[in-house]
């Protein structure tokens, strides 16, 4: 990735030379706008960026609003099950799950809106409790992912020597396994014991031990580049001046350096978040991620296997809701990758 | 030959000995070493690569339950106070690595068995003398047992008379095994055995061959086939379906019996599958425990409640129909199963109300509860009715669901003191000893591998499974004389309410149409006999 601007402490706006096929960007900057002013600016050209930026409010929203529609319209919790109970569908009672074991498909009513799974659990309320916990488990772990690799990533690559080779080791290290399988046996044996460090304790069953799974699995996948990016920046003028200055540091890390990372961090947000979610519907599909009863995509879609094909809305209901979600913000977040730097090519995951 | 060929094609049907079939497993076995085997998964091969001093007889059907001599020459004789048991091994019996067989290397494996330690190694311990100490390991050797390598005489001594002790000589675990095998479990390196076959090419939790042993004696062994197949491919994968659509299309040969098939795909199965599908009802009984030491089982009021309340029809249905909803310990095909009703009401009728109330009155509402499951289908989903169930009637319940291999042995382990699950019990032999020796007498309570989940120990239970497991010589005989007596007991437990059980089971027997159907054995105790596999 190449990220070649920048404002050091004194205000002074860096650039390495603009090549002549930039010169529109040029003509852009000549506008005085400042640098997230335009990326905000370019964002809005984007029409499918942002097309795709509503269906993700669209889902973020709905999914919020999971209470209000059990509460009021389904008349039933994500958890509750109504395996012998009936339901009146075009006038006639139907079992919720019948004599073998096979759940009622879509009714199109209030009640099992988008029938029930082989527990008698209503699919629409669960789908709507399980994007709010998949994607609570992917905010979280990018905010983990983005603050950890940040502070490491911006440690190791300003101190150097000793420290940046023994924190680079240790991001080779993760790096080395690959995610889903890193991510199923850390899920798996957090699972059962939870997480006790100091003052974070979660139990196994919590929404947290996935979202740090996931959070620190995918830390090196930033880190490395923020590195490269502070290796560079580290020998710049603006450095040096705040050194010469007396600024001690941890205030050039934060004062400095910080800022200038932070386009590239934010262009990672998008693209950690939709692969946060990914993973953790992996992870649950294998059973290391959300624990059950608690409904999420993944956990929707691998209860839903063993009743292909006879209840096919099982598996694609979850299915459809997740692409849409992780391909709404990938769509996204190449625009606001775009805006930030019309140059830069990000690959994540391997 | 040709005769053999005449006679089979007069017939209008045909078999050909040779050739390969694959199992295909949902779950894997606990172990292949007959050491730590305690699952059918573990004890249907096993049931081939080592034949125990006495096994049962190879038929469909409650005859099955028979007892037949094994590796030994004949049924034990018993000493006139049924305390003395005195079998012969047979001579001439070489292990699957060519080396000779001696009677010591049947007190070998039951040393083995006790040390490492297998799940139902109290049936050794409560009855043999010196067992406990060797167990503890304040003796070097178990005194009680005397093996004379010259002569091949066995002779076991117990501390009382225990009329199902020739059941326990049935268990693979006590099938004779090489000394210097290691007392430990070797679930990739089995010990060598004797038996028509040998477990090889073990890949932990995905696959494993059962191949002809190459030293076994053909038909030194009455009663006991030599196998038709050449090889038996052994496939495990959790996904059922694709388990049970590889047997529908005859890809696969066999589906395991303690699988489900699916809802998605059970309505189809008939048709397809005709002649080679059918419903088979085992001895066993599906239930969730309820630790009586911890909160808040500890307080019967509060079993009571789930017993109350449980919709057990709700279960039926998650179980693809193929339980049958009930309330005692015991099932139906076991002497002492109680013909009288539930104590507390009609089990296909909850009540919930009543439920609620009574864990109201116990004091233990929003107690929090951890409730243990396995991941296969249709246990799961047992589960998160249980927990959604015990969250209604006011408990605060969540759910911790493992992997299936390690389930067993998670919730085996004392320290553990895991307040509720799913537990289920497939009879090891036709006798209610088997049932209440293992889940509910307090001699059964172990550190590890402990199968007492709910840890009753009630001294009421204790005398009486004592006083009844002592009073007959002959299993199948006498049984049917203490019935009454076993079947207050059962009574009495469900009473009690130590364990919430919710029914039973019957099993699919599914194979393909390569296998001759008729011919295979859905066995009342080994599960699948693979000894009777052919091809058609």
């Amino acid at each position: 990735m190449v990220i070649d601007s920048g404002t050091s402490a004194t205000g002074t706006e860096f650039s390495s030379g603009i090549p002549t096929e930039l010169l529109g960007e040029a003509r852009e900057r000549a506008s005085g706008l400042g640098p997230y002013q335009l990326a905000w600016w370019r964002l809005r050209r984007n029409r499918a960026a942002l097309a795709f930026g509503a269906v993700f409010l669209l889902v973020l929203v709905l999914c919020l609003l999971a209470p209000v529609y059990a509460h009021d319209i389904a008349h039933t919790g994500p958890n509750d099950n109504h395996i012998t109970q009936t339901v009146k569908v075009g006038g006639k009672l139907e079992d919720v799950v019948n004599s073998i074991g096979l759940p009622i498909g879509p009714t199109w009513h209030s009640r099992f809106f988008l029938g029930a799974d082989t527990n008698g659990r209503d699919v629409a309320v669960r789908l709507l409790y399980g994007g709010r916990n998949s994607l609570e488990v992917g905010i979280v772990a990018t905010l983990i992912t983005m603050v950890l690799a940040t502070i490491v990533g911006v440690v190791a690559g300003y101190s150097g020597g000793l420290l940046d080779g023994l924190l680079t080791r240790a991001l080779d290290v993760i790096w080395a396994y690959p995610v889903v399988i890193l991510g199923v046996a850390l899920g798996a044996i957090l699972a059962v014991s939870g997480i006790d460090v100091g003052f974070v304790k979660l139990k196994g069953s919590s929404l947290m031990v996935p979202a740090v799974v996931i959070g620190i699995v995918y830390v090196p996948y930033v880190a490395k580049p923020v590195r490269g990016q502070v290796l560079g920046l580290r020998e710049r003028e603006f450095i040096e001046a705040a050194r010469v200055q007396g600024q001690g540091t941890l205030r050039i890390m934060f004062s400095e350096l910080l800022p200038n990372v932070g386009s590239t961090v934010i262009v990672f947000v998008p693209l950690m978040l939709a692969n946060a979610v990914l993973l953790e519907a992996g992870l649950s599909y294998l059973g290391a991620g959300v624990q059950p009863p608690n409904p999420s995509w993944g956990t929707m879609i691998a209860d839903g296997i063993s009743s292909i094909p006879a209840a096919i809305h099982l598996v694609l209901v979850p299915g459809i809701m997740l692409v849409l979600a992780v391909l709404s913000i990938n769509v996204f977040g190449d625009g606001v990758r775009d805006a930030l730097d019309p140059r830069a090519k990000i690959r994540i995951g391997r | 030959m040709l005769v053999l060929a005449l006679a089979m094609s007069a017939c209008g049907k045909s078999t050909k000995a040779g050739g390969t079939a694959t199992v295909l497993f949902g779950t894997a076995p606990d172990s292949l070493d007959p050491g730590m085997a305690y699952t059918t998964q573990a004890l249907e091969p096993d049931q081939t690569a080592y034949i125990p001093m006495l096994t049962y007889a190879h038929v469909a059907g409650t005859a099955g339950g028979k007892l037949i001599p094994g590796l030994a020459t004949a049924l034990p004789t018993i000493s006139a106070d049924g305390k003395t048991y005195t079998m012969t091994m047979r001579h001439g019996l070489v292990f699957s690595n060519g080396r000779p067989v001696k009677a010591s290397n049947f007190t070998y494996a039951v040393e083995r068995a006790l040390k490492i330690p297998w799940g139902g190694s109290s049936f050794i311990t409560d009855n043999v003398v010196g067992s406990e100490a060797f167990a503890s390991g304040s003796a070097k050797s178990i005194s009680g047992i005397t093996a004379d390598d010259a002569t091949g005489q066995i002779t076991i001594k117990l501390k009382a008379p225990y009329g199902a002790f020739d059941n326990v000589l049935a268990f693979p675990s006590f099938a004779p095994v090489p000394k210097g095998t290691p007392f430990k479990n070797e679930p990739t390196n089995p010990p060598p055995g004797v038996g028509p076959y040998k477990i090889t090419n073990i890949v932990p939790n995905v696959s494993y061959q059962v191949v002809r042993n190459p030293y076994w004696a053909k038909e030194a062994i009455p009663g006991i086939p030599s196998g038709s197949l050449n090889t038996i491919n052994a496939k495990i994968s959790s996904n059922t379906t694709a388990n049970a659509l590889a047997v529908l299309g005859n890809s696969a040969d066999v589906f395991d019996f303690a699988d489900t098939i699916p809802p998605s795909i059970l309505a189809q199965v008939p048709s397809r599958a005709s002649g080679r599908y059918e419903k088979v009802i085992k001895n066993s009984t599906y239930y969730f425990f309820m630790n009586t030491k911890t909160k808040p089982f500890s307080s019967e009021l509060a079993r009571r409640a789930v017993i109350v309340g449980l919709d057990r029809n709700a279960i039926a249905r998650l179980g693809s129909g193929f339980f049958t909803p009930a309330c005692h310990l015991l099932p139906p095909g076991i002497i002492g199963h109680p013909t009288g009703p539930c104590p507390y009401g009609d089990p296909t009728k909850p009540e919930l109300a009543k439920a609620q109330a009574l864990v109201k009155e116990s004091g233990m509402a929003g107690t929090p509860v951890t409730v243990w499951g396995e991941m296969r289908s249709p246990r799961r989903q047992f589960v998160d009715y249980y927990t959604s169930f015990l969250n209604q009637i006011g408990f605060k319940a969540t759910e911790k669901i493992i992997a299936d291999a390690t389930y067993f042995p998670t919730i085996g382990n004392l320290k553990l003191n895991p307040q509720t699950g799913f537990a289920d019990w497939n009879e090891d032999f036709p006798n209610p000893i088997d049932f209440y020796g293992i889940l509910i007498a307090g001699d059964a309570i172990l550190p590890t591998n402990n199968q007492n989940f709910s840890q009753v120990n009630d001294p009421v239970i204790n005398a009486k499974v004592n006083t009844l497991g002592s009073l007959y010589k002959v299993p199948t005989s006498s049984l049917s004389s203490v019935a009454s007596q076993w079947q207050a007991l059962d009574e009495y437990t469900s009473k009690k309410a130590y364990t919430a059980v919710f029914g039973y089971a019957s099993f699919p027997k599914l194979a393909s149409n390569r296998l001759d159907f008729s011919a295979a054995v859905l066995h009342t105790v080994f599960g699948w006999d693979w000894l009777t596999f052919k091809l058609k």
